[in-house]
């Protein structure tokens, strides 16, 4: 994440297109990775949340009387549909794509003012909206079963028709620690046949489409860094705020608490340190700042999977940290050269006369 | 608003005629439903509105109560408007307002059990509801008992109307019917009004929830806002036509 | 006299407010005498309406409020129970039991008939996930009826459950949690029954060999 300070600003080479093509490179590994466990009906199900952001936009665009072309070729609203469709159920029905990409496109990012003015994340703010309004068809898990996918027909029922079949649909690994306690039973007994770190590592698990393979995740995030399109601050604070308090918990009392690596894994930690929550847009943009909006993300989200109402946190915490990110910036703003830190100038004589008057 | 009824206050004072005639009637009523709706122009009562709008049997409950207060607190502040010291009017009208609605609260609860049930729950609202003490202060202190009378029928049934409506948007959407339990609230006779729009409707539970009251009525003050700005405009034109005549 | 003169005086301002407090303090306090015994009474009515909906029309003529008995469960909290007697003779009891559901406190009440058999259970307070978890409420799903005939032996103590726990009674598609309380709290409530049986019947405690 590049910082932004006073000016001069030397105008970079990127474009906004240049930026999202590369975002979108990066996403490739864990989509496909997410197709190939998840078969037809994810591939489906990614497609119509895409398009339906990009025709959002195009609408939207229109209607302000805005050049289209330049707004949906600047990616920005692909981005968008690809990355909440990488945090929805594998087989979800068409209408959550649809119904998810207009809010976000349409609500969350063109009443707010359009690209780069939106408070929230679109994605984000689309999937708690979803999650809020049809908790049934958003806890729809299944577990991955390469071999037995249906096929390109089959699947068409799936997404198009009556959704996923009951058997097949499980709770998250979050989820079921949740309901296990509320039972009474701890984590020593409802854990065991539930989580691995390998298979979670290369996501072999139930999970929303894109967040199963944290270790494709992370290599995009890396791809990420390495090219500069984000810094390391947030995802670094991001990490460092779920792993350290899990670990601090897990470590007093572990039948209670779950570890640090189970949370790093799960519930699309990776995904959302990396891809989402380093979004420029909706993130803090000074260094201090940055670390700051990182590890309250962090914080939030290992809070709300602990005590909260919903087994898991991520976009809630990140929705928080947004609306909190103005005010970071506000509190963080590096010193400008040649004054004090509150604006004041470095002379006195100058700053009495500002006194006096 | 401070000294809003120094003007009532002239009123007996030959210095400053009052006007011969206040707004008729019908302006009142436009005023109300309309242009100057409480909750889409003024934004005021948005408390009671967002919270009581799941659906729109709810919001005409509120909205019916709220009209009953608003007529007599307008037409028991018109009648005192005389003899209320500019200075302390905000108490006196807080007081004699809060007891109203308290007045009817136990009134209804005692002698009208049947229908306390439905409404009871919206009058100890009311007591939050700033439209009252806004039409007090804004209206009924300057104006004669009958006009405030109408104002705050006019104002209540605005209020009705949009609260209606904003219940209606969100209980279409939220669940599929319009006009739920209206037969438990208002009585058997209004089994007509019931209507289940979408069945097997697997519900937009957001629109039932807090938020969904928040998006419907920003949506609902927008569209205010652009046919007043048109309406506005088309007149414009029509009083200084522009010399070419072409632009709409 | 032309009273707006006096407007600006502190005097008429004193006064004036403290007419206005006189006069609505007197109003209120009338009222409230007026007002006060039919509202307790209407209270009363509703309180007795709401406890009757878990008993059988016809199986008291008492006055239920005025019937209590305070009895200990097994956590030591203390549970008020309202006593149905037809013609003096104990018929059934209504208590309220409660237990943590997914988010917060779920309240009901029920109503056990003297041989421990339910006769209805109502939920009266929760704050459940609207659209998944509040199908326990009468006016959203007729679920909670599934209770209505249940004793401690029918079904077996085993299936005193969620069908997904392995017992009999429904959950709801995408919350088990939720419906899980209910079954647990009403299952407490028939045990704390069957062990205080003969007090909440008010009888003495010795003859426990009439079963009929």
């Amino acid at each position: 994440m590049n910082t932004v300070l006073s000016s001069p600003h030397a105008v970079g080479a990127r474009s906004v297109g240049n930026v999202m093509g590369l975002v979108l490179i990066a996403l490739v590994p864990a989509t496909l990775a997410g197709f190939w466990r998840f078969g037809w009906p994810s591939v489906y199900l990614w497609l119509v949340t895409i398009l339906a952001c990009v025709a959002t936009e195009v609408l939207c665009v229109r209607l302000r009387g805005l050049s289209a072309g330049k707004a949906v070729f600047d990616g920005s609203a692909v981005l968008t549909g690809w990355l909440l469709a990488m945090s929805l159920p594998p087989w979800a029905p068409w209408w959550i794509g649809v119904v998810g990409g207009v809010f976000a496109v349409a609500i969350t990012k063109h009443l707010f003012g359009g690209l780069g003015q939106n408070l929230f994340n679109p994605a984000m703010a689309a999937r708690v909206m979803l999650l809020i309004s049809f908790p049934v068809e958003m806890t729809q898990w299944l577990l991955p079963t390469p071999d037995a996918l249906p096929g390109a027909l089959d699947a068409l029922a799936i997404t198009f028709g009556a959704g996923a079949p009951d058997a097949m649909s499980s709770a998250s690994l979050l989820g079921h620690i949740k309901a296990e306690a509320t039972k009474g039973v701890l984590l020593d007994q409802s854990l065991p046949g539930h989580y691995s770190a390998t298979a979670f590592g290369i996501g072999e698990r139930q999970g929303s489409l894109g967040e199963t393979s944290a270790l494709l995740l992370l290599a995009g995030g890396i791809f990420l860094v390495i090219k500069g399109v984000i810094g390391l601050r947030i995802p670094l604070a991001f990490l460092a705020g779920v792993v350290v308090p899990a670990a601090i918990a897990s470590a007093v009392a572990p039948d209670h608490y779950l570890g640090p690596v189970a949370h790093l894994l799960s519930g699309g930690v990776m995904l959302a340190a990396f891809f989402i929550a380093t979004d420029y847009v909706t993130s803090a943009s000074t260094p201090l700042g940055q670390w700051i909006f990182g590890l309250g993300c962090g914080l939030l989200t290992w809070t709300i999977r602990t005590w909260g109402a919903y087994p898991e946190g991520i976009a809630f915490a990140i929705m928080l940290m947004n609306a909190t990110a103005p005010l970071i910036d506000q509190y963080t703003r590096p010193r400008i050269f040649g004054r004090k830190r509150d604006g004041r100038s470095l002379n006195p004589a100058e700053t009495a006369k500002a006194r006096a008057r | 608003m401070s000294e809003a009824c120094a003007t009532a206050a002239a009123d007996s004072a030959p210095a400053t005629p009052t006007p011969p005639a206040g707004p008729s009637y019908g302006a009142l009523m436009k005023d109300g439903l309309w242009s100057n709706n409480p909750v889409l122009a003024q934004m005021i009562g948005l408390c009671p509105t967002l919270a009581v709008t799941g659906n729109a049997t709810n919001g005409l409950g509120m909205g019916l109560a709220t009209t009953a207060v608003l007529v007599l607190s307008n037409m028991l502040i018109a009648s005192i408007r005389n003899l209320v010291s500019p200075n302390v009017r905000i108490p006196v009208f807080v007081a004699l307002i809060a007891s109203l609605v308290t007045l009817i609260d136990m009134s209804m609860n005692a002698w009208m059990y049947e229908l306390y049930q439905v409404l009871g729950l919206f009058i100890a609202l009311i007591v939050v509801n700033c439209a009252i003490l806004g039409r007090a202060e804004a209206f009924a202190c300057k104006n004669p008992v009958s006009a405030s009378a109408i104002d705050g029928l006019a104002m209540g049934l605005g209020f009705t109307l949009t609260l209606v409506v904003l219940g209606g948007i969100r209980e279409i959407l939220g669940s599929g019917t319009l006009f739920a339990g209206a037969s438990q609230m208002f009585g058997p006779a209004f089994h007509v009004l019931e209507v289940t729009l979408i069945h097997d409707y697997k519900g937009f539970l957001m629109m039932i929830l807090p938020p969904g009251a928040f998006f419907v009525i920003a949506f609902l003050i927008a569209g205010h806002r652009v046919i007043e700005q048109r309406a506005a405009k088309r007149a414009a034109a029509a009083q200084a036509p522009l010399p070419d005549g072409a632009h709409a | 006299m032309n009273i707006a003169k006096q407007f600006d005086t502190l005097w008429y301002q004193g006064a004036s407010l403290a007419f206005v407090a006189m006069v609505t303090g007197a109003a209120l306090a009338i009222a409230s005498q007026a007002t006060g015994p039919r509202i307790a009474e209407a209270q009363a009515r509703k309180t007795q309406a709401a406890l009757a909906e878990v008993l059988p029309g016809n199986s008291f003529d008492n006055d239920l409020m005025a019937d209590t008995i305070a009895v200990k469960d097994t956590d030591g909290r203390t549970v008020t129970v309202y006593r149905a007697r037809k013609a003096g003779v104990v018929t059934g009891v209504v208590f309220g039991m409660e237990n943590k559901g997914y988010s917060g406190t779920i309240k009901l009440v029920m109503g056990v008939d003297r041989d421990g058999r339910l006769t209805g259970v109502r939920v009266t307070g929760h704050t459940e996930t609207p659209g998944l978890g509040d199908k326990i409420e009468l006016a959203k799903n007729p679920w909670v009826l599934s209770f209505d005939g249940r004793s401690l032996g029918d079904p077996a103590p085993a299936r005193w459950a969620v069908k997904k726990d392995g017992g009999i009674f429904d959950q709801f598609a995408g919350a088990t949690i939720t419906p899980r309380a209910v079954v647990n709290a009403v299952k407490r409530g028939l045990d704390l029954y069957a062990a205080q049986q003969a007090t909440m019947l008010g009888e003495p405690a010795a003859p426990a060999a009439p079963q009929s």
